[in-house]
């Protein structure tokens, strides 16, 4: 069982989200660079890797840095060098990029390239995500999101073989052409590091995943727990299917979680910030009002569906601010977060918490008391059940899933 | 509508009329564009009364295929080229709106020997610095809540009124969401690539249209703003420019009897 510690690096400085929504239509793509303050980024990068590294001595077992580009969500366009600086800071925990968009390098060569020199740095605890990157990196970067898919897809295979074939050979795929593929350095691990994609749930996404071995971590943390049960059972379904091994690890969750003295601290200790979170930072990638999503980045039927999850998202927000905490559930007591926590990941075969504890404007001291709480009083407590549990499954019936 | 099978590929078509072929080239928002295929928007119906009309979905528009990845202007053009000869068209009048206008003049400039006349309506795919439109995949990022009014003032001088709400109301369908962005998703295919919705060579070529060319425009367009089509007249070899009095960028829908009256009179 893996408990992740993982970071966005937000901006948490921009006005509360009613104003802010008053002036600007997105946190991304749009949002004036002017409003972000180079100086209080100092301080800001100074904070967010010192909490990385601390999550070695709470006892975490890895971190996980994260990619996007012109936005205030977060501060990491370049996640290598955030883990590079890791590397160092580090010895035993994993050190998972789950960054690293492939149609956005050409060629995609360098990110074998630089998951090599990571898997070095870190004497092989790199975890090499491998994703598609977010629909307002399209228009950010000016890729055509219509290739996003195919290059995608042909550009995992290009890493993989670049990692596990005697260079050079040739590249000849669709999209990319390359004489010579032998770089220089090889990852440590053998035969390559884990590889883990994220998803929103997308079916094609999921059996990728299931069919090449790769973990899949669902990451549409705004939506409802529940949406995560349809994806936690395809991809069971889909490494039977393919004849895998269960590794549950491979299975990931992403979640915000605030841990508070009691439930109602937790709750109004937590609110401001996933609101800020929610209301400002999401603003203009999973938000309610502009969305950039670009066309033929995901299929039309796809898309229909993700815009309407918004929309029944914004509905449920009209209910309170409370309703929040239907779509962000792990907020409360050390000992609510902990039953929580455990009945879900029992529940779904989850073998990889991603924990996302600095969420929005969570202030530092704020995120350090509760990050304190999960990692010394509520992942002790669920690891040791989960393992019991997945034990006792194990002897009582040949294994089908986790 | 009908639907054809091209090089292997399904178009969707809408044909009316008799009389001499008119190939209708449709834009971002009007036409088969449009959430609304039925009934054919007022301007074919104009176009119909002179004319057998042919108007085909655009890749990635209303069901029609796309035309596979790596499909260039250049493959868009060869489509039309193939679309005419199976149809057995002959030499055909050629009018195109917006993006469909970009495409009639890539047609023309290969194909001079199919292309009798060329109306081209606000069009697209001339690259002119210094009289760019507002880039118009960003006005047209979806929103989970909040309709289409971004997109529509983009395309439309006023767009709240009826032709505009009616080509692009707020509350879409399921069926009429699948066809927008579906559309759409072709139109990136071909446009979005930098500089968006332009191919930088186009104007270099341009006199290599022999065809006579009306050019039509709205003064408040956006997307092709009014300044590009003395560019578009200085290049071509043989070209009239007529500026409807209101308009923008969906003129066809918002203005079609005007169009049509200066299509009408540049054809007989």
């Amino acid at each position: 069982m893996n408990f992740f510690f993982f970071h966005l690096m937000p901006w948490p400085y921009l006005p509360p989200p009613r104003e802010f929504l008053r002036e600007h239509e997105a946190a991304w793509v749009t949002l004036s660079n002017s409003l972000y303050d180079p100086v209080r980024g100092v301080d800001l990068y100074e904070r967010y890797v010192d909490e990385l590294a601390d999550a070695e001595e709470l006892g975490f077992d890895g971190v996980v840095v994260n990619e996007h580009h012109q936005n205030a969500y977060g501060m990491m366009p370049s996640p290598n060098l955030i883990a590079a600086a890791l590397s160092q800071r580090t010895k035993r925990i994993r050190i998972c990029v789950l960054g690293n968009a492939l149609p956005l390098w050409n060629p995609p060569l360098r990110v074998a390239e630089e998951y090599a020199m990571l898997d070095g740095l870190t004497k092989g605890r790199l975890i090499a995500g491998l994703v598609v990157g977010g629909g307002p990196e399209y228009y950010s970067y000016n890729i055509n999101p219509t290739e996003a898919r195919g290059r995608f897809r042909e550009a995992v295979d290009l890493v993989v073989r670049a990692w596990t074939e005697p260079g050079p050979f040739s590249f000849d795929g669709e999209w990319y052409h390359l004489p010579y593929v032998n770089p220089w350095p090889r990852p440590l691990q053998q035969p390559h590091p884990p590889v883990w994609i994220p998803g929103l749930g997308s079916p094609g996404t999921i059996d990728f995943c299931a069919e090449r071995g790769f973990g899949y971590m669902g990451v549409a943390y705004y939506a409802p727990p529940e949406s995560f049960a349809r994806q936690a059972a395809r991809y069971w379904e889909s490494v039977e299917r393919a004849g895998k091994p269960v590794v549950p690890e491979n299975l990931g969750w992403l979640t915000t979680v605030y841990v508070g003295d009691t439930d109602e601290e937790a709750r109004a200790e937590a609110l401001p910030h996933l609101a800020y979170f929610a209301g400002n930072l999401a603003a203009g990638f999973v938000g309610a009002g502009k969305v950039w999503m670009p066309p033929g980045y995901i299929e039309p039927e796809a898309l229909v569906q993700f815009l309407a999850d918004l929309r029944a998202g914004a509905d449920r927000r009209k209910r309170g601010p409370d309703a929040l905490f239907d779509a962000y559930p792990m907020v409360g007591s050390v000992e609510t977060v902990r039953e929580k926590l455990l009945e879900f990941v029992l529940q779904h075969g989850i073998g990889t918490v991603l924990a996302l504890l600095s969420f929005g404007s969570l202030p530092a001291d704020l995120a350090a008391r509760s990050r304190e709480r999960y990692a010394r009083e509520v992942v002790p407590w669920v690891r040791a059940r989960v393992e019991d549990a997945r034990a006792t499954t194990r002897s009582a019936s040949p294994p089908s899933g986790p | 509508m009908s639907v054809a099978t091209v090089a292997g590929r399904a178009v969707t078509l809408t044909r009316a009329g008799s009389g001499p072929p008119l190939l209708y080239l449709h834009g971002l928002a009007d036409v088969h564009s449009a959430v609304e295929p039925e009934p054919a928007p007022p301007l074919l119906a104009a176009l119909a009364e002179h004319a057998e009309v042919v108007a085909p979905a655009l890749p990635g528009y209303l069901g029609s295929d796309a035309l596979g990845p790596h499909a260039d202007v250049e493959d868009h053009a060869f489509h039309l080229a193939d679309l005419v000869d199976q149809l057995g068209l002959g030499a055909v009048t050629v009018v195109g709106a917006s993006i469909g206008g970009w495409l009639a003049a890539e047609f023309a400039l290969r194909h001079p020997d199919r292309v009798r006349r060329l109306v081209l309506v606000g069009p697209l795919g001339l690259y002119v610095p210094d009289a760019r439109g507002v880039l118009f995949f960003g006005a047209a990022a979806p929103r989970g809540v909040g309709g289409l009014g971004e997109v529509r003032g983009v395309l439309f001088a006023e767009p709240d009124g009826p032709a505009a709400l009616s080509a692009l109301p707020d509350d879409l369908t399921r069926e009429q969401s699948l066809r927008w962005f579906g559309g759409l998703a072709g139109a990136a295919q071909l446009g979005w690539p930098a500089p968006q919705l332009c191919n930088p060579k186009l104007r270099a070529r341009l006199g290599r249209i022999g065809a006579p060319t009306l050019l039509i425009w709205g003064p408040d367009d956006q997307v092709a703003p009014v300044a590009q089509a003395e560019v578009w007249r200085g290049g071509l070899r043989d070209a009239q420019v007529e500026v409807l009095g209101r308009g923008g960028h969906a003129l066809t829908l918002e203005h079609p009897v005007g169009v049509a009256r200066a299509i009408d009179s540049f054809l007989t």
